[in-house]
């Protein structure tokens, strides 16, 4: 067949174009991997292994994916990975884990979630990968860039009970969030209504919400599970209590029937039940969030970092009509917010170990997380560099006219993990919740149904050896 | 070796050959299920390995214990009755109505088919949406026309129930309604037309003929709702979880939390296996009954 002359022109003339006009691939890989070349090891070391990375559906799992590729070229690791939302991740992560099967080398987890890990011995710590001039460049890696704080909430000593930031540190952090109040300014200034500082004073701004709005003045979460004590509700307890309390005696018993407990959640659950949702029982996080975005509620009592979602005017009706405060303190005027991170850590059992470190240092390194932040919003950043860079900034900055910044700032200053260390955290966190909805459905006294808990509690402390 | 003796030995394993797939099938099959009933035995608790033991009936006898069970007990049984009688009772006016002589018949049967192919997670996640608790729910919405709601369909213990009774009827009516309109249209004509020389009503047919005629067939439906309603899973799980209040949780889900979500696992699969004894026992009841009814028929 003869070509016509034109056209071998054309597709000459096109492929000169295209050299001349787009950058060549490798040359933009290249650079992009020349930051990580820094580093004095030596990234292909594991090259040919494979990873299967275990990822919960999350945002900071969407920003990680597009990242991947990246790694791969950089250090010839086959990645694979397994997403799963956050109930059905956290069951196959514990059948991989108890079976020492080693299905997943890496794992998405987090403080809370490790103290069900360490004790029967499912997840390596981390320090003497960090330790292991082999494997880390400790001055490239430069671990102290994280706040110090969440990095402590990733480390226990295995003391049932105690032992937060002490011991090994068992996964890094790559996001992380405290609790605050958002709330819509707009409507608390239509109606005059003061920002709340007490659980009293939130009750009665929820009330003056529902009444004049028409809108329910406030979500929560409330379906009945560990969930919906975690964030906003337990927070608001340990501030309401001045820190002073917590959901376990010395002895390991339940506490939840303390008369401050008492107290706290009866004038919580009458404010849901009165200006919250109607299905309030049924509500999850996302609902929760959705509805505040959509303008159906006065306030939320949630992670900082919904905002993300709340000014976001794509997909926002409230965007830059919500203020951020601390959720409300207690008799001493501080509040203690509890804080909480999602993090990388590694099976015991996975056959590949320096290959699973190597991605845990690309994953959690600091340009990575920059990239995660910037390029596809994984909000709040862990790294001290990453949060103050000036772009981050400009977007944190802009929420809630600079009242998100300063108010995650001020909250940072005396969050910490609010949960005692245990390993059946999940399983006192469901009876609690239970017994939130036999009050909310008034089927028991506030006193009764905490006592229930604590007895139901006690049983399941004691059946797993956790107290004598 | 002759070509008769090859052929021979052939023909002796090909009984053999034939029943493999069976066989791989009950292996399939049996291995998890003795490997369940071995745990309902053990303290199998997936955190603390150590702690694993033969604990003989104590999971068992554990479960009267739990807060839980009296009301999962209850809501299995309770469900499994309403949500019979509604199906079989609505699935038979339907196989009446399509075997009457009306136009368009066949479109509504095919239409009738449809909620059958799908699938019953996606099938609950859509009502979940249209049962939304405000008008945004296009089920309050359209009862908001006739003044009624908005209903609290899945915040309030009855709403919660009554939702996953309209979802799961939803979704099952067609096969109840599907296999009595093949019993009717199998069912003899003789005794109809001697009914009609008679001078019977349609009343008195549907009382005396009908309705005996297709008793075994009711009672089968019965029985395979009964057993698919004591084990429902996946409309709970993908609506309520169990909630509010623990008003939807049946032993399936008991189980369930004991065994994926708190990692109890010897305590899920005793729970399991209570929850297979109720099925086994019931529908054996049922099936005694329709060979009653069986035999009657034939006679």
């Amino acid at each position: 067949m003869r070509i016509p002359r034109r056209w071998i022109s054309a597709l000459l003339l096109t492929g000169i174009v295209a050299t001349q006009v787009a950058p060549p691939a490798a040359a933009q890989e290249s650079e992009a991997l020349a930051y990580y070349r820094q580093a004095k090891i030596n990234w292909r070391q594991a090259e040919g292994q494979s990873l299967t990375i275990g990822l919960n559906k999350h945002p900071f799992t969407e920003s990680l994916l597009p990242l991947i590729p990246q790694f791969r070229a950089l250090t010839g690791i086959n990645v694979e990975y397994l997403i799963l939302p956050e109930a059905e991740y956290f069951t196959k992560l514990a059948a991989d884990l108890s079976q020492q099967r080693g299905e997943f080398s890496v794992i998405m987890t987090a403080p809370i979630r490790n103290w069900g890990y360490v004790i029967p011995d499912w997840i390596l710590p981390l320090d003497g990968f960090l330790n292991d001039p082999k494997l880390t460049d400790r001055a490239w890696y430069n671990l102290e860039d994280f706040f110090p704080g969440l990095l402590a909430s990733n480390r226990w000593s295995g003391k049932i009970g105690g032992g937060i930031g002490e011991g090994p540190l068992y996964s890094i952090p790559v996001l992380s969030e405290t609790y605050i109040l958002a709330y819509r300014k707009d409507l608390f200034d239509q109606y005059n209504i003061k920002v709340p500082t007490t659980l009293d004073e939130m009750a009665e701004a929820a009330r003056q919400i529902k009444k004049n709005a028409g809108i329910p003045g406030i979500t929560a979460r409330g379906t009945p599970s560990v969930a919906s004590i975690g964030t906003g509700f337990i927070s608001g307890l340990k501030s309401y209590t001045d820190n002073q309390w917590g959901e376990l005696d010395a002895q390991l018993k339940g506490n939840l029937h303390d008369p401050r407990s008492v107290k706290y959640t009866e004038t919580w659950v009458n404010m849901v039940r009165e200006s919250g949702p109607a299905n309030w029982a049924n509500v999850q996080w996302y609902d929760a969030m959705e509805a505040f975005t959509a303008g159906q509620a006065g306030m939320i009592a949630d992670a900082d970092f919904f905002a993300a979602n709340y000014e976001d005017p794509a997909k926002s009706k409230v965007a830059g009509k919500v203020g951020y405060a601390l959720l409300p303190a207690g008799p001493g005027g501080k509040t203690y917010a509890s804080l909480s991170t999602w993090a990388l850590g590694i099976n015991k059992a996975t056959k590949n170990k320096d290959a699973a470190w190597l991605f845990v240092q690309w994953a959690t390194a600091q340009r990575t997380l920059l990239n995660a932040t910037l390029g596809f919003r994984n909000y709040n950043p862990t790294r001290a560099s990453v949060f103050n860079d000036p772009e981050v900034q400009k977007v944190m900055g802009s929420w809630g006219n600079g009242g998100y910044l300063k108010t995650v700032a001020r909250n940072l200053e005396t969050a910490r993990v609010a949960w005692i260390p245990q390993p059946e955290r999940v399983r006192l966190g469901d009876i609690w919740a239970r017994s939130l909805h036999e009050i909310y459905f008034q089927r028991m006294s506030a006193a009764d149904a905490l006592k229930r808990a604590d007895a139901e509690i006690d049983k399941v402390l004691k059946e797993a050896d956790i107290r004598p | 070796m002759t070509t008769a003796r090859r052929r021979r030995r052939q023909e002796a394993l090909l009984p053999y050959l034939l029943m493999t797939p069976a066989l791989v099938l009950l292996v399939g099959i049996l291995y998890p299920f003795s490997l369940g009933l071995y745990y309902s035995f053990t303290s199998y608790w997936l955190q603390y390995p150590k702690r694993f033991r033969f604990v003989w009936f104590d999971n068992y006898i554990s479960l009267f214990e739990e807060t839980l069970f009296d009301r999962a007990l209850q809501f299995t049984l309770g469900f499994t009755v309403v949500a019979v009688i509604l199906q079989v009772g609505l699935g038979l006016a339907i196989a009446l109505f399509l075997h009457s002589r009306i136009p368009g018949r066949a479109v509504l049967r095919a239409l009738m088919l449809l909620p059958l192919m799908m699938p019953p997670v996606i099938t609950a996640l859509m009502w979940k949406i249209m049962m939304a608790s405000t008008n945004a729910g296009i089920l309050n919405y359209l009862l908001s026309f006739i003044g009624l709601g908005p209903v609290n369909w899945f915040g309030s213990p009855w709403g919660a129930i009554a939702s996953v009774l309209i979802i799961d009827t939803w979704g099952n009516l067609p096969f109840v309604a599907l296999i009595l309109l093949g019993a009717l249209q199998a069912l003899p004509t003789e005794p109809y037309e001697a009914a009609r020389v008679d001078g019977a009503g349609p009343m008195a047919m549907l009382r005396y003929i009908t309705l005996p005629l297709l008793a075994p067939f009711i009672i089968l439906a019965c029985t395979f709702r009964a057993m698919d309603s004591l084990r429902i899973f996946d409309v709970i799980y993908a609506t309520t979880m169990g909630g509010p209040n623990d008003a939807t949780t049946n032993l399936h889900i008991m189980a369930y939390q004991f065994a994926f979500q708190w990692y109890q696992i010897g305590k899920g699969m005793a729970q399991a296996v209570v929850l297979l004894l109720l099925v086994v026992l019931v529908s054996y009841m049922l099936m005694r009954l329709w060979n009653q009814a069986s035999e009657r028929t034939r006679q």
